[in-house]
């Protein structure tokens, strides 16, 4: 049960109403947009991590997966759940990534793997050893790995916004993929 | 030793060479600016956090403090211990806040340590209980508690950045203050 009011539509300024609109009426907007003296720049930061062709949507998911699930996140799982597979991740992927799965039997190409164990290392103990970072250098170079870490940023800290609102996940509503 | 290049504010596109040079071009935004494609969104909810009236400075600084001692952000330590200073922390309250347990006492009012227990819990068991919860909402309203978790947020996930990448401690630059909007705009 939310902790928090969700913050009513037509009660938004302008910027906030039209970011709602394009993405779908999603509890964690509603939840955001109590705070709109920053909801604005989050949604442009959001906004430019979804627009951003570096990598696939299906990387993209398989970050964000593990992600909500090294954060013990429901919220964030429920909805990335269906947008990985849309991405085209199995099902038996997603448990992996989740930890109800294998994730040496799931078929990840080696990218998927040092990305995974990028994660991993960096969610669970804040820092990536010599050995990791290097590895995951050599495949992405500085840019795309920074960005990497920038998905990575911005999901973990909003597992924590949503784990202690004790978000509800949605009934319906399903993130939308519009640019 | 920081792991990749920092960029150069000339190479950056307009926007994000404004907002770096604002923040005074620390190497935080010198490294973080190789992700061009979303170091421009990163760094204007930044700027909205930082020029947001709704909470105070203090409270902000005992937050990101927090988050930074528990992340074990030696980056984020070392920029905030100083403008902690400038927000009107002592040197007590900083080392109080930057301790396992010293925090408990009696250097901050009911609601700050509410706050700081709400950060401890959340960066430490990844959930808050129900009850600290509603304590820090009754005292702080919806908005200021939604910015209180954003804020918590943002510094846990740059905390992940500047580890990751070991970015140096800027010798002795600091990030300057900016002025607080008056009203959402």
């Amino acid at each position: 049960m939310t902790r928090l009011p969700l913050a009513d539509m037509d009660q938004q300024p302008e910027r906030v109403r039209q970011f709602i609109e394009r993405r779908g009426t999603l509890n964690v907007l509603r939840l955001l947009a109590n705070a709109p003296n920053v909801f604005g720049g989050w949604a442009e930061m959001v906004g430019e991590i979804f627009a951003s062709p570096t990598f696939s949507a299906r990387l993209r998911e398989v970050i964000i997966l593990r992600v909500g699930h090294l954060q013990n996140s429901p919220y964030e799982l429920a909805q990335h759940v269906s947008l990985a597979r849309t991405a085209g991740l199995s099902e038996q992927q997603i448990e992996a990534l989740v930890g109800t799965g294998d994730l040496d039997a799931a078929g990840f190409s080696s990218t998927e793997r040092t990305v995974i164990d990028t994660v991993t290392e960096l969610c669970t103990t804040h820092r990536l050893s010599d050995d990791t970072f290097a590895a995951a250098h050599a495949l992405f170079g500085d840019e795309a790995l920074t960005e990497l870490l920038m998905v990575v940023s911005c999901y973990y800290g909003l597992a924590l916004v949503l784990n202690a609102a004790d978000l509800e996940i949605d009934a319906v509503a399903v993130l939308e993929r519009k640019a | 030793m920081t792991r990749i290049p920092y960029r150069r504010p000339e190479d950056m596109t307009e926007r994000a060479r404004e907002l770096t040079l604002e923040r005074g071009n620390l190497n935080v935004y010198r490294a973080l600016a190789n992700a061009e494609k979303v170091f421009t969104g990163w760094m204007q909810a930044g700027r909205d956090a930082l020029t947001s009236p709704t909470l105070s400075r203090r409270l902000r600084e005992l937050v990101v403090l927090r988050t930074a001692y528990l992340m074990d952000s030696p980056y984020e330590l070392g920029q905030h211990h100083d403008i902690a200073r400038t927000a009107g922390l002592d040197a007590n309250e900083i080392s109080a806040v930057t301790s396992d347990s010293g925090w408990q006492t009696d250097h901050f009012d009911p609601v700050e340590l509410a706050v700081l227990q709400l950060t401890t819990e959340l960066l430490t068991t990844r959930g808050v209980a129900a009850s600290l919860f509603d304590q820090v909402h009754a005292a702080l309203g919806a908005e200021a508690t939604v910015e209180v978790l954003m804020l918590i947020s943002r510094y846990a996930g740059l905390a992940l950045m500047l580890n990751a990448l070991d970015v140096d401690l800027d010798e002795t630059a600091r990030l300057p203050s900016i002025p607080q909007r008056t009203a959402e705009g």
